[in-house]
């Protein structure tokens, strides 16, 4: 287990540096000085060759990379070009607006579309199955970013129901609620078609399988055998699943921040790439990065706690 | 007569019913009359596709959605089964009527510890959660689970398939059930395991007087194991009675041709062994007459029009007109020892086997497998992260000659196929064919020996790719080596021809062909490349024992007519006597004697090959083995292996000198080896 955990954290680490090593050499084919664009055209050649020095512009790509590495382990991210803020800090502001928006997106995605898969297989050929196909064929085909633009003209603009941009008033719980509510529906939304495909197609290979019959057999309710036994088995492929689906979750978030306005990491990025701000963006990125894998990794110990054949090959 | 109501725990009445399907209706089963006796054990026999699963889900309502049961009654204290509402069944299951399973790795849920299926199938009654556990712990306890209070935590994934089978047989004896059913309870476990399997069903009917319904093919454990018997044949009853009159007494043509059919029955080692021609009717076409017309060998005229009569006789009923009525034959049956199956002598019967050079020697062989990573191993301090699959193996095949390797799963007898067909690596030894050093050649070097060495393999339909044809499956191996300038339709036909397939077959694929056609194609594709060696893994394993003769037989006339060798690789002793010169008996990854066929099996001089000898069910409930003779325990672990002798933890006659160190190989004849400090002889 500890053996496992140490192979996963390396592996990890090598997936973040590759990363940002892309990440990293995108940013330098960038065509402009990055000094001159961060202190204005009319900057003096002696403060442009301070900055450089400073931000050490003037050393080969790699060199840079291994300076901002270096510094990242130490919890230092670099400074914002323009405010001269700690990266860290801003990312801190920023971060819980993103968090919310992912899953709050992925968890109502989860809470519907499990359960809808669920009866989908429990009763194959009903009408709530026939519904929940042509739902998630409708919804999985359909960009994240084009539910965002129409929930946003349909239900902010058209019907007024709700706010169409910012994340509500700090400290308003239910004003931040109340904009939370249109970008997490727009990224959720193909998930839940996604989730209950998924979870009907595993529910139903389950259901076939004899310690199914076995159950049956032994007279146990047939609540007991789907909630207990079949959901049981058929929730782990799910759960892999899910876990790779926040990768996704991020980009569909960068779009929802930036459509809605919303001050999360994503539009921060965003922002970043248009200013070329890049010590925001390498933190930005890092960070996605950094949130991805943990997610994966804990979706993978979710899986070996749940599954006693894939706990004890670790 | 019997007194129904007192003496019957289930009764089944006219049971009548069919399977909807795509290519019409499967008229499964066609009245299935027959009672199920208070305190004993009836055991359901049969062909494979006979019907006798489909019987026992009928008694517990868990027919396939398909399914739709036209008339009948199974009737169970004073109620029908087959017409009680849901609740009303499931208030049975598991309480009244519980269920031992065929293949326990699939019938026990992987991600559930014990403690919690069994709490589980406790859930009606009003107990503690401690006490549902102690129950739990109790029942394990009694079906022999060493160290129950903490195994009952385990997952099956922990247990070995024997521990697995005995904790379901737990399972479904945890609420003290009337009637037990058993579906196969022993096809996928080993000779020494099935014995004890054998042995904890009785000792459990006769502490709980639990009644029993078992289904096998297994004609050895339904003897061993059973009181009463059902002999079913494609969807019908033909002949029913106690144990004693069916394997004795038989009187229906069918009950005689499978008793006639089963190796372990025929005394005389021949190579060619009996079968029933032909294939169980298609259900879905319109049936008449007798059902097992068009296989029988007494068959008249009238038997396809007209339907036989339903004899009674001492202790049941069979189904035949021989036995009365217009066609009665007063000399049938005929006496035990006459023949009533087909037994074609072949074609060329002394294959007998050349003083030639060995064809494959094998010395000191060496295969092992890596149990964990390096750093595991640095971190946990393990001196070797190294099992040995198999350890010092030495043998020898001459051209024309067969060789089984016989073994209970683990003891490495696949593992030393795939090696010799350089398909694994060896650590140490020497494999040499035709006197060349082949082991751990490189592909590349090894290809062109692949048309001289085949590998028939364990699970056919299995191996088989569903896309291709039989037509192209059989001539693959063609393509593979170079097949330039042959006309691979002729060649496709003649291999069909070889192995007996109607031409028609070529354009089947394989889930349309039945288990000894699969098998057929198998052995065509063996041959394909006219090799001098095939390598047979488990050749007949799940066919049913009239089948089973057929591809022996096929296989034995091969041998003859082109001089080949078979390396066969098999559990299934009582095959083994009639068709291998020599046998091999490996144990824990080495082989523990070796000698002619008929010597091993006439006076063994291992002690573990004397237990698989006489572990085998005999199918003659005269010749029942005492309780005790079963040996104990299991096979151990590759990681645990004994320090001396590997039979040690099992061996009835160990002594403390036989946990010291391994013993070696001693010669008693020139061609009769074994490696025990004590041996029989
Ligand atoms: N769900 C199903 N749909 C269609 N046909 C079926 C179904 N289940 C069984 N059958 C058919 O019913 C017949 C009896 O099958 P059953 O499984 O009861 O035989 P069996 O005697 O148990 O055979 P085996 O020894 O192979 O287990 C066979 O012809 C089989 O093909
Ligand atoms: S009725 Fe005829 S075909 Fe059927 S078993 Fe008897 S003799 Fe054979
Ligand atoms: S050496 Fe000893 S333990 Fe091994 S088989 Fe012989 S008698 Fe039994
Ligand atoms: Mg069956």
């Amino acid at each position: 287990m500890t053996i496992y955990l140490f192979k996963r954290f390396g592996l990890a680490a090598v997936v973040v540096m590759a990363v940002l090593l892309l990440l990293f050499s995108m940013l330098h084919m960038i065509p402009g000085n990055p000094a001159i664009l961060a202190l204005g055209t009319r900057a003096t050649p002696e403060a442009i060759a301070e900055y450089s020095a400073r931000m050490h512009l003037d050393e080969p790509v790699l060199k840079q990379f291994v300076y901002f590495l270096g510094s990242a382990v130490q919890g230092d991210l670099g400074e914002d070009v323009f405010s001269n803020r700690p990266v860290t800090a801003i990312i801190a502001e920023r971060m819980g607006f993103s968090l919310a928006l992912i899953c709050t997106g992925m968890g109502w995605a989860v809470l519907l579309g499990v359960p809808l898969g669920c009866l989908a297989a429990v009763r194959p050929g009903s009408w709530l199955d026939r519904v929940t196909g042509i739902f998630s064929v409708g919804t999985i085909a359909v960009p994240s970013f084009l539910v965002s633009i129409w929930a946003l003209l349909l239900f902010s603009i058209q019907l007024r129901w709700l706010p169409a941009i910012g994340a509500g008033e700090p400290g308003n719980f239910a004003d931040q609620l109340s904009h939370l509510v249109l970008p997490a529906f727009a990224i959720g939304l193909g998930w839940v078609g996604y989730l209950a495909r998924m979870v009907r197609a595993s529910m139903l290979e389950v259901m076939g399988e004899p310690y199914i019959r076995s159950a049956s057999a032994f007279g146990l309710k047939p609540r007991r055998i789907v909630l207990g036994y079949a959901l049981r088995v058929a929730i782990l492929p799910t759960i892999t699943l899910i876990g790779m689906g926040f990768g996704g979750l991020i980009s569909s978030a960068v779009f929802a921040e930036i459509i809605f306005a919303r001050p999360g990491v994503g539009k921060m990025i965003f922002d970043a790439v248009s200013d070329r701000n890049f010590p925001i963006v390498q933190g930005g990125v890092l960070v996605a990065t950094g949130f991805y894998i943990l997610v994966v990794l804990l979706s993978d110990l979710l899986i070996a706690w749940l599954d006693p054949r894939v706990r004890s090959s670790l | 007569m019997r007194d129904l109501a007192t003496d019957t725990m289930l009764e089944i009445d006219g049971l009548t019913l069919s399977f909807r399907t795509n290519r019409g209706r499967v008229k499964a089963l066609r009245e299935i009359t027959f009672p199920v006796r208070k305190g004993r054990i009836l055991g359901i026999v049969g062909e494979s596709g006979s019907g006798k699963s489909t019987v026992l889900w009928s008694v517990l309502g868990l027919l396939a959605g398909n399914a739709e049961v036209t008339a009948g009654r199974v009737e169970y204290g004073g109620k029908n089964l087959l017409t009680l509402n849901a609740e009303g069944l499931r208030a049975l299951r598991g309480e009244e009527i519980s269920v031992v399973f065929q293949d326990p790795m699939t019938s026990q849920i992987p991600v559930l510890p014990y403690a919690q299926q069994m709490s589980d199938i406790l859930y009606r009654r009003s107990m503690s959660e401690a006490d549902k556990r102690k129950a739990a712990i109790d029942m394990l306890r009694r079906v022999g689970i060493p160290d129950p209070e903490s195994r009952v935590d385990a997952y099956p994934h922990q247990f070995s398939g024997g521990m697995r089978q005995r904790a379901g047989i737990a399972m479904s004896m945890l609420t003290g059930p009337n009637l037990l059913l058993a579906d196969e309870p022993t096809t996928a476990l080993d000779v020494t395991m099935e014995a004890q399997m054998i042995d904890l069903m009785r000792g459990l009917r006769d502490d709980f007087d639990t009644t029993i319904v078992v289904v096998s093919h297994n004609l050895g454990l339904i003897a061993e194991m059973c009181d009463d018997v059902v002999v079913m044949y494609a969807g019908e009853v033909v002949e029913t009675g106690e144990v004693h009159d069916i394997f004795h007494n038989a009187r229906h043509p069918y009950t005689r041709a499978l008793l006639e059919c089963d190796p372990a029955r025929i005394a005389d080692v021949s190579r060619r062994l009996p079968v029933i021609p032909g294939d169980i009717p298609d259900l879905t076409a319109s049936l008449s007459g007798c059902i097992f017309a068009s296989r029988c060998q007494k068959a008249l005229p009238a038997c396809s029009t007209t339907a036989p009569p339903l004899v009674e006789r001492g202790t049941g009923v069979a189904k035949c007109h021989l036995l009365e009525g217009p066609f009665a034959d007063p000399s049938w049956p005929p006496p035990a020892d006459v023949t009533t199956v087909m037994r074609d002598t072949g074609k060329n019967l002394d294959a007998s086997v050349t003083e030639a050079k060995p064809l494959l020697e094998v010395r000191d062989l060496n295969v092992q497998f890596r149990t964990m990573g390096a750093m595991k191993t640095r971190l946990r301090g393990v001196g070797r992260p190294f099992v040995d699959a198999v350890l010092d193996v030495s043998l020898d095949i001459r051209p024309g000659e067969t060789l089984a390797l016989v073994g209970e799963s683990g003891s490495g007898k696949t593992t030393l196929g795939r090696t010799i067909l350089n398909l694994q690596d060896a650590a140490g030894g020497s494999v040499r064919f035709e006197g060349n050093e082949i082991r751990n050649m490189s592909e590349r070097r090894f290809k062109p020996l692949r048309r001289d060495m085949a590998m028939m393999f364990q699970d056919p339909v299995g191996s088989l790719s569903p896309r291709k044809s039989v037509r192209a499956l059989i001539t693959e191996p063609l393509l593979i080596h170079g097949a330039e300038g042959r006309n691979l339709d002729s060649e496709a036909e003649r291999l069909a021809d070889m192995v007996r397939l109607p031409r028609g077959f070529l354009s089947r694929y394989p889930h349309e062909l039945s288990g000894g056609q699969a098998r057929r194609v198998g052995v065509a594709r063996a041959l394909a490349l006219n090799p001098k060696l095939i390598i047979a893994d488990e050749p007949t394993a799940g066919l049913d024992v009239s089948v089973q003769g057929e591809i022996l037989n096929l296989m034995a006339d091969l041998q003859a007519e082109h001089g080949l060798s078979y390396l066969i690789i098999t559990h299934n002793l009582p095959v083994v006597r009639h068709i291998a010169d020599r046998i091999a008996i490996m144990y824990l990854g080495r082989i523990v004697e070796e000698g002619p066929a008929a010597e091993v099996f006439a006076r063994p001089a291992h002690p573990y090959t004397r237990a698989l000898v006489e572990g085998v069910p005999q199918p003659d409930p005269d010749r029942r083995r005492q309780k005790t003779d079963a040996i104990k325990g299991e096979v151990p672990s590759l990681l645990r292996r004994p320090k001396g002798c590997d039979f040690a933890t099992r061996c009835p006659l160990a002594h403390d000198t036989c946990r010291e160190s391994k013993p070696q190989h001693r010669q008693i004849a020139p061609d009769h080896r074994h490696a025990c400090l004590f041996p029989l002889r």
